[in-house]
């Protein structure tokens, strides 16, 4: 059960959160983006990298449901946090959409095919609770925000100001949704280090990305999407995965001992089951 | 520390993390190969290095691809310790 410390803590982290997002990172996909600044001779391959990313930020609402039900009873800040990220995430998808339709790169009919096809998948949250589930959002978003990043350079290289523009401000809000979950991992830490050590390892050794088995040919769009971004194991590990042990003060021996725990313990439910 | 007894090390490791046979596993074997995800290699150098009571920088576990790097860096600390 969470101590009142606990819901305060998480309280005033959102308060800053939200305060900084209003000041700093409010911002409208239609109106700020350099629409004029686009490269329509630019290649297929960032278009379908475009579109791979709204692939994935289109499983929107199953984030959202997933999210709310995982931190509903858990604290107000997290409920509150989970609201705003939706807003803020629904504008990657826009700002996405209008990048595909205006490049010319893709028509309205199949941008609203390509929609119609992804909802016959439904993404279902990994872990079963808050606490879990904000360890993932901050390995996920900080490994959003790395791409993003990578992939705004190659729309710089590519001479497109415009989609250069929307994954500047998609990476922005990745990163602040990163730190906030990281923030709150950290009070989790304070709150039950050993617990939460033990979801760090838990969360670690079954992260997997969404969108992965969900958005249509998945395995060829990621292809190109490494072949241009450049994101493979090597940057998760040195961009996402150590440095965000490193500021949580978590070294990986910790999370081995922790991982340990979590196999012998498995170990014996299986042996109690055979046993039975 | 043998290298052989380092590779059998790393076998059986992997072996228990990843609840898979990797006793025909080779040194030329990529890593990338095995099935076994980057953070759940990282859980079986972890457990290299709780056994052989050493600590590897985490800059040394970045660009490694075969099972032989890895054993290259793990025999370089064990060396040097």
């Amino acid at each position: 059960m969470a101590t009142d410390e606990f819901h305060v803590k998480l309280y005033r982290k959102f308060q800053t959160f939200f305060q900084e997002a209003e000041k700093k990172r409010r911002w409208n996909p239609v109106e700020d983006i350099p629409w004029s600044d686009l490269n329509p001779d630019a290649p297929e391959s960032l278009a379908l990298c475009a579109e791979t990313f709204l692939g994935v930020e289109s499983y929107l609402p199953d984030y959202i449901r997933g999210g709310l039900e995982a931190v509903r009873a858990s604290s107000l800040a997290q409920r509150w946090f989970t609201a705003n990220w939706g807003y803020e995430e629904l504008k990657h998808s826009m700002a996405l959409t209008e990048y595909l339709l205006r490049s010319g790169k893709r028509t309205e009919e199949q941008m609203f095919d390509f929609q119609a096809k992804l909802m016959e998948e439904e993404w279902e949250r990994p872990f079963d609770t808050s606490r879990k589930m904000s360890i993932y959002g901050m390995f996920q978003e900080m490994a959003t925000f790395v791409i993003y990043v990578r992939h705004e350079k190659l729309a710089k290289d590519h001479n497109d100001k415009a989609l250069a523009a929307v994954y500047r401000f998609n990476a922005r809000d990745e990163i602040a949704h990163a730190r906030f979950y990281e923030d709150v991992t950290r009070v989790y830490l304070e709150e039950d280090r050993e617990g939460t050590v033990a979801d760090l390892a838990h969360v670690a050794k079954n992260f997997a990305m969404p969108g992965v088995g969900l958005v249509p040919d998945y395995d060829q769009r990621i292809e190109v999407m490494r072949d241009e971004g450049k994101m493979d194991r090597d940057v998760f590990l040195k961009k996402v995965y150590f440095p965000l042990l490193k500021r949580l003060d978590v070294s990986r021996q910790e999370l081995v001992a922790a991982a340990a725990a979590e196999r012998r313990a498995a170990k014996a439910a299986k042996d109690i089951e055979a046993a039975e | 520390m043998e290298r052989t007894q380092l590779m059998e090390m790393f076998k059986a490791k992997a072996s228990e993390v990843a609840e898979k046979d990797f006793s025909a596993l080779e040194e030329s074997s990529v890593i990338a190969d095995m099935g076994v995800d980057s953070l759940a290699m990282l859980e079986v150098v972890g457990e290299m290095e709780r056994e052989l009571e050493v600590q590897i920088p985490d800059d040394n576990l970045v660009g490694i691809e075969t099972v032989s790097q890895l054993l290259d860096v793990v025999e370089k600390r064990v060396a040097g310790a």
